[in-house]
């Protein structure tokens, strides 16, 4: 059974996560990507942006529904997938060499973030033990 | 210590030589000062971005030199001792390591994409921020340090400063010829890519007593070092498309065996598409890790064609290397017509150049003595 049982649950879940993302020392990452990236979800279907902000509060927002230009880089993904990339039970370039992650545009520059995500897996779980999903962690 | 290396900052921009911060071997590593080391394509996709790999990071994979210092709980090797350099030092515990496959060690490749050694940092640094190691190696530097595991001794009979290209070039293409493919003798077999690795490729190919091989390149150094290597024919893509000609030349049956050594999507669809009914497609070559290829899929019941990577020769370094010495001695393997050009460090950047504009075989930069 999907972890996710409805987009808005998925957009909830995942949207709410990004948000805490945003404030963490590893958000200002994103300026090395030089541009936006879109999550593309299936199962449910769905999408979140992170649409960088150098004006803003934090280093970049998140965008519940499709960015408003063409994003610099999208990650395609199932929500099973994306619940078990966060919690760090995913390892990326086996995900994308079987297609449980299909990117599009300069993938290396999110490459780049890769070493520092080791430090945002354990917010992930944290946000699921707060937020009252215990249960999900795995 | 400090430590003068190939640096690339970020992707798209030119290599360059600049001092680095090395810190001293940790448990279970070594400190290495680099004889030779090679410059591969693989490096040069790390400058394109092709290969994703975290910048700033110190270039090279491919290399010999010599071990300084060992860290603390080293026992099975020592300073002094002449070595050639693994990209994927196994871990030894994941389920490929135990189950006979260390190339594919999760731990190391997992490491790879980090930038980082087993279980450690990368080793270099600069003012306080971390410089990456490629493929827990980063040879193309005055020293470096490496898992233990990863410092392969080198067998007598092979000079030093020849050694480097059996770290990398030759241990794939080599091995994908005679581990992967397991060629016999009689086969017939064509080579997409006369760089490095199809070169060493069609060294294997001679070795295990193929009797057709076809080199198929778009530059005609690389033709002409691959007739010298042990090509019996040359396919130039300028001149003719590779699937109709490797037919042509196999009687309509395309060849036993392709391999497919670029790395790039086009051309691994032409390796399967070229390679007759019931026979293998070798992909050796390192396309970028997003990269989709579209194949007809009737091809697979119906004409038995088989599909199958190759990494790093589906070789277990440790074991390969004294295997591959023996053939560098017994006069089979040849590792001097590869060298086409060597660069002191301070030229290195001009090795990608001649590299990427497909103006050497195999470029070596001379480090050490």
């Amino acid at each position: 059974m999907a972890r996710f049982e409805t987009p808005e649950e998925l957009v909830e879940v995942l949207g709410s996560f990004f948000d805490v993302v945003t404030t963490l020392p590893q958000a200002h990452l994103i300026h090395q990507v030089g541009g936006s990236i879109e999550f593309v979800y299936h199962k449910p279907e769905a999408r979140i942006g992170w649409l960088p902000t150098p004006e803003g509060p934090h280093p970049f927002a998140v965008v519940r529904g499709a960015l408003p230009a063409s994003a610099l880089l999208t990650f395609e993904q199932d929500g099973d997938t994306a619940h078990r990339f966060w919690q760090g039970n995913l390892n990326l370039q086996d995900a994308l060499a079987r297609q449980l992650v299909r990117a599009r545009g300069p993938l290396s520059r999110a490459m780049k973030l890769i070493p520092s995500l080791d430090d945002v897996y354990p917010e992930y779980r944290r946000f699921l033990e707060e937020t009252g999903r215990r249960d999900w962690i795995s | 210590m400090k430590t003068k290396a190939v640096l690339i900052e970020d992707y798209g921009e030119k290599v360059h030589v600049g001092e680095v911060d090395l810190r001293d071997p940790g448990p279970g590593e070594v400190l290495v000062e680099i004889a030779r080391s090679g410059v591969c394509h693989s490096d040069l996709h790390v400058v394109t971005g092709d290969l994703p790999l975290p910048v700033p990071m110190v270039l090279g994979h491919e290399a010999a030199g010599t071990i300084r210092a060992v860290g603390p709980g080293v026992h099975s090797a020592r300073a002094g001792e002449s070595v050639v350099l693994s990209w994927i030092p196994p871990c030894g515990s994941c389920r490929f390591c135990l189950e006979g496959q260390p190339q594919l060690c999760t731990r190391a490749a997992s490491a790879a994409m980090k930038g980082k050694l087993l279980g450690s940092d990368a080793p270099f640094s600069r003012a306080g921020e971390v410089v990456h190691s490629f493929s827990l190696t980063g040879t193309l530097s005055q020293y470096t340090v490496v898992p233990a595991q990863g410092a392969i001794p080198l067998p007598e009979g092979v000079p030093l400063d020849k050694a480097a290209l059996l770290g990398c070039a030759v241990m794939t293409g080599v091995g994908a010829a005679l581990n992967t493919a397991a060629l016999r003798p009689g086969q017939s077999v064509a080579v997409f890519g006369a760089g490095g690795v199809g070169l060493s490729v069609i060294q294997g190919a001679r070795i295990a007593g193929a009797s057709q091989i076809i080199a198929v390149d778009r530059v005609p150094l690389r033709l002409d070092l691959a007739r010298q290597l042990g090509a019996t024919e040359t396919l130039d893509v300028n001149e003719e498309d590779p699937v109709d000609g490797l037919l042509s030349r196999t009687g309509g049956y395309g060849p036993d065996v392709t391999f497919e050594a670029i790395g790039r999507p086009e051309t691994i669809v032409q390796a399967f598409n070229a390679v007759r009914r019931g026979g293998t497609a070798v992909i050796v070559g390192v396309a970028p890790p997003h990269e989709e290829i579209s194949l007809n899929s009737f091809a697979f019941p119906s004409q038995e064609k088989t599909l199958k990577g190759s990494w790093y020769g589906s070789s277990d370094p440790g074991r390969a290397l004294p295997k591959l010495a023996r053939l560098v001695r017994s006069g089979q393997l040849w590792l001097d017509p590869m060298v086409t050009k060597t660069y002191d460090l301070a030229d290195a950047p001009m090795a990608f150049d001649d590299l990427a504009e497909g103006r050497v075989g195999r470029p070596v930069v001379h480090i050490g003595l």
